[in-house]
Formats: C-alpha cells, structure tokens, sequence
C-alpha cells in the first residue's frame, strides 16, 4: 500500500545545510537515530551542529558525552562559527559527563545488569523530562553498549530509551562508532541497534587516490520519505556542509 | 607587461549574464592573459567578486601575477588545490587562500567554493576554475565530465557567472563535448595546434 499522500510527520529541522532536504524536511519528532560512523567522520560535529540549531530556535538540549570528557568537547567544538558558549551559559544546551551520571547511580560495576539499564534510561529521561529536552544526543551509545554483556540487554536498553524519549517528544541522535562502512554494511557495533531503532545515518570515508573523502547516507528513517544516495561532507567553519558525491567517485578505488 | 585583451571585456558587456556559463579557451602560452582579461572587467567595471579555484598553478601564483597587472584580488577567494601536493606549499602569506587536499577531490573543491559563496552577498559572484586540463590529470574522464555538468548547474542556478578555463587541444574529447553543450557562452582564444 502506498503511503498517504496528505499526512505528513511533524519535524525536527537540523539546520544542517542539506541534510534536511535529504530527510525531506527534517527528523520525524521524536525519532531516535543511530549515527554511525568511523573515527573521524564528523559525528560529533554534525550531533552538536544539530544540538546548537535547536538552541538557537529556544530548544532545550542535552549532550551525553561518554567517550570523552564535557570540557574537551566544548573546547573542540568552540572553533566552528556555528557553536556559541553563551548557549551552554544560558542552559539550552546542557552537557553531562556519563561517567558524572554513573557516579551518581552508583554504578561502579563494569557490566551493567537489566536493573543498571532501567537507572540509567530513568535518569536520561528524568532530565529530559525536568529540562524539557526536545533534542538529545549520546556520544556515543557504542560506549555504553560495550558495559552490557548480551545483545538481548542492548536490546531491552535502546528499546526502552526510544520509547521514553519518543513519549516524551524528544528527537535523540544516538552515536556509534563503526570501524567499516560501505561494501560490508555494517551500521552499528552490536548488530542491534540498526534494528531497534528509527533511523540510520551513516558517516564514513570514500578512499580515492589515496584521499579519503567524508560522506554521509541516510540508510533508514521510518516516518518519511528520503535520498538513500551517499553526499560528500565537508566541515567548514559554519558547520557540515553536504553536496551529492559523484556517482562515477562514489566507491573506494 | 601584460597588455589586457579588450575584445574580451567588451563580449562580456554584451554577451555575459549573472548566470551565464562561460567556456573560456586559452592557449598553451596565453593563459594569464586570457584570465588576467576576464577578470579584469568582471571586477572592476561589473563590481563582482568570486571564488577563483586553482587546479593549474597555485593561488599564490596566480595573485603575484595579477597584481603585476594591477588587478586587486582581495575581493577574489582563491580555493588552491594545488599548493598541498608538496610540503610547505600551504605556508602563503594571503589570507584569501583556502586549501583543499588534491584535484581529486571535486567534491571538496564544490563544497569550499559553495561556502565562500555563503560568505559573500547573494548577487554579483563569479567562479572561475582553473583549469579542466589539470584536473582531467587526475580525474577519470566520465568522472570530470559528470563533475562539470553537475558545477555548472549547480552555479547557473544560484545565478553565480562561471569561466571554465580550458585548453581545447588538450582537454580529454568527451570532457570537451559536454562543455559545448553545458555552456552557454563561449571566449575563444585557445590555439590551434596543428601537428
């Protein structure tokens, strides 16, 4: 059956520049994507570009940073022009330490248990709930999945996170951190989250000549139509920039 | 001394539009003034400013030998691709300079002149790409040709004027075929060789 022409989700705009003419228009509200990618890939970027779009319309926003601390991020990410301390200052967007969080749990362990699991989606979704959080990223989730010891337990956690978050009206972009992409398609660490969750975007290198060009492809995003192509990625001083990748350069040599 | 060729400003008084997209051929020994003569006027007496992408000699070069002429390119953003394929290169001393790691990488080159764009007011850009020949070394030919089609309509419809230098003699038949086609301008002054 096709889809109905005339109802359309309501979206989340990332105000990066052609990503949401990818997405037609944005995140359907209250998504939660999987952003995967290689190191160096601009994931990071492109999640607080997205963050800082929303900050700047009034949103508020909140960055989980697990794979390294609050304070390098922000001083990374105080180069680009888009990015403006007075945001964090001002609380609309609002930065936690996951290490911070755990603490606070008292979780110590090295591998979490289903219990650990309900603590730490109850206390994200207690401060998405108490800031009013519309825009949620995790950087990255592959961190946190790597403390879960079985796929029926990573299952369960971004299971339980999507819908607390998606409940809740917030639009969350989950990191993960990929050592391949391309030919072999593999979009996520654990093999589960692609599954679970609403959207894929991929981040990765096409090799050419020796250089290695950024791309980005949007792979799945339930809830609206979308380009499946791969897009050249550039970071600039303003942000991410995207531009269709030539289709007869498109693959690695 | 370089003494400007005046024929060429006066077809682009008459013939040029804000859209237009100009296929521009040069000589093996005629280049800078070829170039020298388009920008001139484009600066000057239409009052644009542009981004200026070197794939044939560095920005660096290609600003000493405008100002020899006495064109300002301080309005101009040269994108050099270039000057990164030896160390040291990137060490200029103009801050209108942006790097990008190779010829090969067109994507790269599209996306800094898109943004250089951005930065500037909405009407009255020029790009200028220096030159077909020297990214056609590096670039498979139905990989430059798609590039062209795709950056000249990329420009034409962000009404951005577009001087595509290339030598005809040497620019790969195909790549030259589209040109003709995509174009809807043409400067002539490449040479005939005649071997």
């Amino acid at each position: 059956m096709m889809p109905s022409a005339h109802y359309q989700r309501d979206r989340c705009v990332t105000g990066i520049t052609g990503l949401d003419e990818i997405l037609r228009g944005g995140i359907p509200y209250g998504s939660t994507v999987l952003v995967a990618g290689t190191c160096g890939s601009g994931k990071t970027t492109l999640c607080m570009e997205f963050l800082t779009n929303g900050a700047r319309n009034g949103e508020a926003c909140a960055h989980f940073s697990a794979t390294e601390p609050s304070v390098k991020l922000l001083e990374n990410v105080r180069q680009f022009d888009f990015f403006d301390m007075r945001m964090v200052d001002q609380g609309l967007i609002n930065v936690f330490d996951m290490d911070v969080l755990f603490s606070w749990l008292g979780m110590t362990k090295s591998t979490f248990e289903l219990s650990d699991i309900d603590a730490m989606v109850k206390s994200i979704t207690d401060i998405v709930n108490t800031i009013g959080v519309t825009r949620l990223v995790i950087d990255s989730v592959t961190t946190l999945c790597y403390k879960i010891p079985s796929e029926q337990l990573i299952r369960d956690f971004l299971f339980k996170l999507g819908k607390a978050l998606a409940t809740l009206g917030c639009t969350a972009l989950l990191v993960s951190e990929i050592t391949s992409s391309g030919a072999k398609a593999y979009w996520s660490s654990f093999g589960v989250e692609e599954a679970i969750l609403d959207g894929i975007i991929v981040l990765g290198d096409v090799e050419r000549m020796g250089h290695l060009l950024r791309f980005v492809q949007v792979v799945k995003m339930r809830g609206t139509s979308h380009a499946r192509a791969k897009y050249a990625l550039e970071l600039t001083p303003k942000g991410v920039m995207l531009t269709p990748m030539l289709k007869w350069g498109a693959v690695n040599d | 001394m370089i003494e400007l060729d005046f024929g060429i400003a006066q077809q682009l008084a008459e013939e040029a539009s804000p859209s237009s997209a100009i296929q521009v051929r040069v000589g093996t020994s005629n280049s800078e003034l070829v170039i020298a003569s388009m920008l001139q006027p484009l600066i000057t007496e239409f009052g644009m400013r542009g981004v200026y992408i070197c794939a044939s000699r560095s920005a660096t070069e290609v600003i000493q030998t405008m100002e020899r002429v006495g064109i300002d390119t301080t309005g101009i953003q040269f994108i050099d691709s270039v000057s990164s394929g030896f160390i040291g290169g990137t060490e200029v001393p103009y801050p209108n300079i942006r790097f990008v790691d190779s010829p090969i990488m067109l994507e790269s080159i599209m996306l800094q002149t898109l943004y250089h764009l951005g930065e500037k007011s909405d009407t009255g850009n020029f790009v200028i790409l220096d030159s077909v020949n020297a990214l056609s070394i590096y670039n498979e030919e139905r990989m430059l040709a798609e590039y062209l089609h795709t950056f000249i309509n990329t420009f034409r419809a962000r009404e951005v004027l577009t001087g595509i230098i290339n030598v005809p003699d040497q620019t790969p038949p195909g790549v030259l075929a589209n040109l003709d086609l995509y174009c809807t301008d043409l400067i002539d002054r490449g040479q005939v060789v005649i071997h």
